[in-house]
């Protein structure tokens, strides 16, 4: 039971932190290597959040804005000249992770600090007790996503995106304003990142590298999925249960290998990975 | 087949210029070793220790810059190959001992891990068909792997500790300082000998136009594959002397972070370069050091937004603006190298196969599906030599998707196809040039940072094998390109790089370049796009040339119905993936059919 | 100018020339600790403790005459920064001695280059035993002075019959482990499970999850110092365990940091600001005079790096001069008088230490509920002396 919770939680964690990654890549078909750092802002939003005396809960939406804020000014600084040229995409942006964590090294200091959990304590539940946090993290998540979702599938802005994502040259002929749909992307995928980052760190802790271990495995989950935040809940979903699960039988270490290496062998033979079709 | 006449050239001058051109370079070399064997004494130990470590580094970087600069992969994998080298001595050292014989032993087998582990990675990320972003993927996850499968290693890997206090050869700092700089100097002067060689262009053909290097003959994936394999022996050896300096090894240097520094330093010195990379290293790695404990966050910040700003606005990195302020001096050097001679080819066309077959070409029931879009729907007809065949029909008809069935065997969705009368089954494109198939594209796909005879030597690579060290001053051409060569006047602009031609001239080109494969059916996808009239007419007779004097088989399609009126001996009309009428000239103008067609009224199959 | 003027200048210039001939050179001190990574929760601690302990070296004199400064370098908790920072240390700082709190992978790392840089080294961390070196001394426990207090007591009063060990996977996690494992087994219990991740692992999830499948009745365990020991406690707590919890690696300041879910947790060490001593009260006055609001609290790992300077001080003095032969030597045979008590590195090249044995307060302070009092670190480098 345990490990079914364990596996679910997982998933719910991985959801969050790649949803961000796979609207930037759906819509710009570049992998957004700082999205590592935006994870960190918003762990350290979260930190000065609660430093700050604030509700706990309150760093998610700041998180969520600092994050976004971010993002905007990435997006128009540095991203432009790179749409087209994916594989300098991700240097670059690996590059303005380093700005980013440095920056922030600079103003709040290189050590490891820790965030005060919203909820605290554990919930008895099917026989064990488990880690109401934990548990509060997937009802938190799919509403993210879902919110997500409905901006996609329910507003304009999202029928731009989804139209941008499926055929961009023939959107713009269209007079979709593409560059305002890659702007209004980025940022949001920033603070989805943020928000990400926001909800981690009382798992754990907040330090000027902790998003870099999550991006690898967020990166490879993108790769796999389709573009649609379906797919990526089910590849979530699987390569999360995996990583657990190998964890569980064999070893921690080689569980946090699971995903990438997955990953890898599902890519080499169905290079649509978990895409319907 | 007539004589013709071969460009003037002075035996004498070659010589001399090869001498010169070498003179520098060499000097250089001396300099470094002087510098190297004479500097430990002269500089104060920190230097003389991060020096070590920087020469290691830069070993490493001239790696990355051949994989990345110079071949268009990029690696992050690079770090993972180093740290087995480094294990490899780590672990041998700690469990079995130290000894000559014993370090001898781990040296090899670091070696033999990486290359094998290279030619795994190969097989995975270099397939025909992968995308460059699969490949950079991949080369993402081994140093993830590697560093991960050594944290959990436990005792025998020491996990987060690594491995330290094993004992290693007894030697000073001034000895491993000697033993490091002469390691780079050295594979610095053989690498560099090896990219600017004749074999070394086909690294930068490939970075620059990896398709057209398909469709040259050339197996671009084991090309990659072993360029890998080799990289990372080097890199391990480079691992291996680390660990035998250093004394201790760490998951980190195995770690996809020193990857990615790589990655930096060669940006940042110069992708391309070389020399920049080394350089780049060497000043990035010993400033770092000397500032970690003064700025170490600023230094840092610094460094990355350099690299951001290098990999968005100057691609080539900051030593090219050295380099050009050396141009001068270097274009007077290299001046001479103009004298390179044309000479005519042994003729060997279709070398291995057994000989032209009764067909050219032969298609039967060739079909293609786009899933439930059926593109080409039964196509069969066959094609001899001497034939100048135009393929017309109305946009969507399926021409360009016939044309790629032919030249690449894991195109179609089903039907036979025969080159020469030899199934190509499902042969991929460098496969069917061996067949006797040549595609020529339809935008201008040639190498934009290559010459016009260097590009002529990469077509050639299947016939005659380019050095792996050498410069030849001789380029032996087939007749037929040669033909083309002269007769557009390629030839008297053998050293111009290619993105400093006009279009016509890049078209022609790319036709030379495809006859430089001797192929027996030359496919040609709308040869006059963006031509003006002179231009057309020249190919026009070029073409017709080619078929009659060198039992060609011309498959062309054309949108220009008067080109095609003009020089070709039989037309296909194709229509909605149907051959709608298969005759001569003169049979296909005066056809109602064809015209209904190209005029949108007629589907296929109404009569 | 005329003569007398010229005359006046080159006095002057002579008397500058010469003051700045007396003004001594500076003894350099260098110390290397995780101000980023594991360990940089503790970092501050340790800085403070060596800060003070050289302010009270220099208001006394200096070490034979010449005052003392401190040279901190950042080893990032691990081997490969440690390489840099001892590099730097050693060679460019061109530093006297080295007295260092750090994580077994640094120290390990470490040694090779501090047995090239020839200069003293005090390492002031517990540790996993059994690291030793020409250069190096230590001040600080092994687990032969430390395990067995916490296993006896959780059999004799906790009833415990079976333990699951958790551990960071390096030197120190491993080492401390493998005693513990022996320690208890020659009890007569059994040991349920043992499971580690590496040093900066953060997801102890899986982990929890098996500890909790394997139905032990008590857990041990020994993670790096710092980020570990908060994340590792953090997660229990949030997952319900309430099992008797010894935690071997965990200093009193990282306990404070971790607020309620510290409580009830059993450590062992050789200092906790409890110690009634008049030498502990004169200390903590000292740091709270000098550091203020910004006081981290001292613990295992801070107070043995302020013991060490001293030491040091007073070795050089008994040898009367810096050079690494003559101090070495003489470190053996000092003992200086510190918060923990009498410290003097004379078992072999470590320290016969009191131990005490406590329990985490609600309000972070460690109650002490067994004491031991000149407890021996064993045969640790047999082939030095």
């Amino acid at each position: 039971m345990t490990l079914l919770l364990d596996m679910l939680t997982t998933a719910a964690i991985l959801y969050g932190v790649a949803a961000g990654l796979l609207i930037v890549f759906g819509v710009m078909k570049i992998i957004n290597f700082a999205h590592g750092a935006f994870l960190t802002v918003g762990g350290y939003a979260a930190l000065l959040v609660t430093a700050m005396g604030w509700n706990p809960w309150w760093s998610l939406p700041c998180a969520f804005v600092v994050g976004a804020v971010c993002g905007m000014a990435v997006e128009r600084l540095v991203m432009r000249p790179l749409y087209s040229r994916p594989l300098d995409a991700i240097l670059a942006t690996w590059g303005l992770g380093i700005v980013i964590g440095q920056c922030i090294t600079l103003t709040l200091g290189r050590g490891v600090q820790f965030v005060q959990s919203p909820v605290t304590g554990a919930v008895a539940l099917f026989g064990t007790t488990y880690s109401e946090y934990r548990l509060l993290l997937v009802p938190v998540v799919l509403c993210v996503v879902a919110a997500l979702g409905w901006v996609l599938n329910g507003t304009r802005l999202g029928l731009m995106t989804r139209a941008v994502i499926m055929n961009e040259e023939l959107a713009r002929s269209l007079g979709i304003n593409s560059a305002l749909v890659r702007f209004a992307t980025f940022s949001v995928g920033a603070g989805l990142a943020g928000l990400a980052g926001a909800l981690i760190t009382p798992l754990s802790s907040v330090d000027p590298n902790m998003g870099v271990p999550w991006l690898v495995s967020a990166f490879m989950i993108v790769m796999v999925s389709g573009v649609s935040l379906v797919s990526l809940g089910v590849a979530c979903l699987v390569l999360g249960s995996a990583q657990v699960l190998v964890s569980s039988w064999a070893n921690p270490i080689l569980g946090g290998l699971t995903i990438v290496v997955l990953a890898a062998l599902v890519l080499r033979f169905r290079p649509e990975g978990f895409a319907r079709g | 087949m007539a004589d013709l006449p071969l460009s003037a050239a002075l035996p004498a001058a070659p010589l001399r210029t090869k001498r010169r051109r070498l003179a520098l370079p060499a000097l250089l070399t001396v300099i470094a070793l002087t510098l190297v064997l004479g500097a430990p004494e002269l500089l104060p130990t920190y230097l003389v220790n991060t020096l070590i470590r920087a020469f290691l580094y830069a070993a490493v970087a001239i790696t990355v810059d051949v994989l990345w600069g110079y071949t268009g992969i990029l690696t992050f994998g690079q770090s993972a190959f180093f740290g087995m080298g480094a294990y490899a001595a780590g672990l041998v050292f700690t469990h079995l001992g130290f000894s000559p014989g014993m370090a001898l032993f781990a040296l090899a087998a670091g070696v033999a891990v990486a290359m094998l582990v290279a030619a795994l990675l190969g097989w995975l990320a270099f397939y025909p068909g992968a995308s460059p972003l699969y490949g950079s993927v991949m080369t993402l996850v081994l140093p993830i792997v590697v560093s991960q499968l050594l944290y959990s290693g436990g005792n025998f890997t020491g996990s987060s500790s690594g491995l330290s206090g094993f004992e290693s050869f007894d030697l000073s700092i001034e000895a491993w300082f000697r033993i490091a700089g002469v390691f780079l100097v050295v594979l610095t002067g053989a690498v560099w000998l090896f990219v600017r060689s004749d074999g070394g262009k086909i690294l930068e053909a490939i970075r620059d136009n990896e398709q057209r290097c398909e469709y040259l003959g050339i197996n671009v994936s084991r090309v990659k594959v072993v360029l890998m394999i080799a990289c990372a022996g080097i890199a391990a050896v480079a691992g291996f002397l680390f660990a035998c300096v250093q004394m201790v090894v760490a998951p980190e240097y195995a770690g996809f972070v020193f990857g990615t520094e790589l990655l930096m330093w060669v940006a940042l010195g110069g992708r391309g370069t070389l020399i920049g990379p080394v350089l780049g290293t060497l000043v990035l790695d010993v400033t770092t050091s000397y500032l970690s404990g003064s700025l170490p966050f600023l230094w840092k910040l610094l460094s990355g937004l350099a690299f951001v700003i290098v990999i968005v606005a100057l691609p080539q990195g900051f030593t090219p603006a050295l380099w050009s302020s050396m141009k001068r001096w270097r274009r007077q050097a290299a001046a001479p190298l103009a004298a390179l001679e044309l000479q005519t080819a042994e003729p060997r066309p279709l070398a291995g196969l057994q000989g032209a077959g009764r067909h050219a070409l032969a298609l039967q029931d060739v079909r293609k599906n786009f899933g439930s879009l059926q593109v080409l729907q039964g196509i069969s007809f066959h094609a001899d030599p001497h034939e100048l065949l135009s393929l017309v029909g109305p946009n969507g008809a399926g021409k360009t998707t016939l044309m790629r069935c032919i030249a690449d065997g894991a195109e179609r969705s089903a039907g036979k196809l025969w080159l020469n009368d030899h199934e190509i089954k499902r042969a991929p494109p460098f496969a069917c040039v061996a067949l006797g198939a040549g595609r020529k594209f339809q935008n201008a796909n040639v190498f934009e940072t290559l010459t016009v005879a260097q590009a002529m030597r990469v077509a050639r690579t299947r016939h005659a094998r380019p050095s792996l060290w050498r410069r030849s001053a001789v380029l032996p051409l087939p007749a037929a390109a040669l033909q083309v060569m002269q007769a557009t006047g390629l030839d008297q602009h053998l050293n111009l790089p290619a993105s400093e031609l006009s279009h016509g001239m890049k078209q022609a080109l790319e036709l030379a370049m495809v006859m430089a494969l001797e192929p027996s059916v030359l496919l040609l996808d709308e040869p006059t796009a963006g031509l003006t009239k002179p231009e057309r007419t020249l190919i026009g007779q070029i073409l017709v040339d080619l078929t009659r004097e060198h039992a060609l088989c011309v498959l062309l399609v054309e949108h220009d119905l008067d080109f095609v009126r003009e020089i070709s001996s039989r037309v296909i009309v194709l229509h909605q993936g149907r051959i709608v009428l298969d005759g001569t000239v003169d049979e296909v103008v005066q056809s109602e059919l064809v015209r209904a067609v190209y005029a949108g009224g007629a589907h296929a199959g109404s009569s | 100018m005329n003569i007398t003027n010229r005359n006046l200048l080159l006095c002057i210039a002579l008397a500058g020339a010469s003051a700045s001939a007396l003004a001594k050179d500076p003894v350099v001190i260098g110390t290397a600790v995780g101000l980023s990574g594991a360990n940089s929760v503790v970092a501050p601690s340790v800085v403070q403790a060596s800060q003070l302990a050289i302010d009270e070296i220099n208001a006394a004199g200096g070490i034979l005459g010449r005052p003392v400064t401190l040279e901190v370098a950042d080893d990032a908790s691990g081997a490969a920064g440690a390489q840099k920072a001892y590099d730097s240390l050693l060679f460019q700082k061109k530093v006297d001695a080295i007295v260092s709190m750090e994580t077994s992978a640094a120290r390990n790392a470490a040694l090779p280059i501090v047995s090239r840089g020839k200069k003293p080294y005090i390492y002031t961390s517990f540790y996993e035993g059994r690291s030793c070196n020409k250069y190096m001394y230590v001040n600080a426990w092994v687990p032969e002075q430390q395990v067995a207090s916490v296993v006896d007591y959780f059999g004799k009063n906790l009833g415990s019959k079976s333990y699951f060990l958790i551990g960071s996977d390096y030197a120190f996690g491993r080492g401390m482990l493998e005693f513990t494992r022996k320690y208890i087994l020659s009890k007569g219990s059994k040991v349920a499970g043992e499971e580690y991740l590496p040093m900066d692992g953060s997801d102890w999830t899986a982990i929890i999850s098996k500890l909790k499948a394997s139905g032990a009745d008590a857990l041990i365990t020994s993670t790096a110092g710092g980020a570990p020991n908060v994340t590792l406690t953090k997660q229990l707590r949030a997952a319900g365990v309430t099992l008797p919890f010894g935690n071997l690696g965990v200093d009193e300041g990282t306990a404070k940091s971790m607020g309620a879910d510290a409580q009830g947790v059993y450590v062992a060490g050789s200092y906790y600001t409890n110690i009634d001593t008049p030498a502990n009260k004169k200390f903590l006055a000292a740091m709270q005079k000098k550091f203020g609001a910004d006081l981290k609290t001292p613990n295992d790992l801070s107070v043995p790096q302020y013991e060490a300077v001293w030491a040091y001080k007073l070795a050089a003095e008994k040898a009367g001069s810096l050079d690494a032969d003559k101090v070495l030597a003489a470190l053996g045979e000092v003992s200086f008088e510190g918060p923990r008590g009498t410290i003097k590195m004379d078992k072999q090249r470590h320290a016969a230490l009191s131990m005490y044995m406590g329990q985490v307060q609600p309000d972070g302070s460690i109650k002490i509920l067994e004491a031991f009092k000149n407890v021996s670190p064993g045969e640790q480098c047999p082939k030095l002396k």
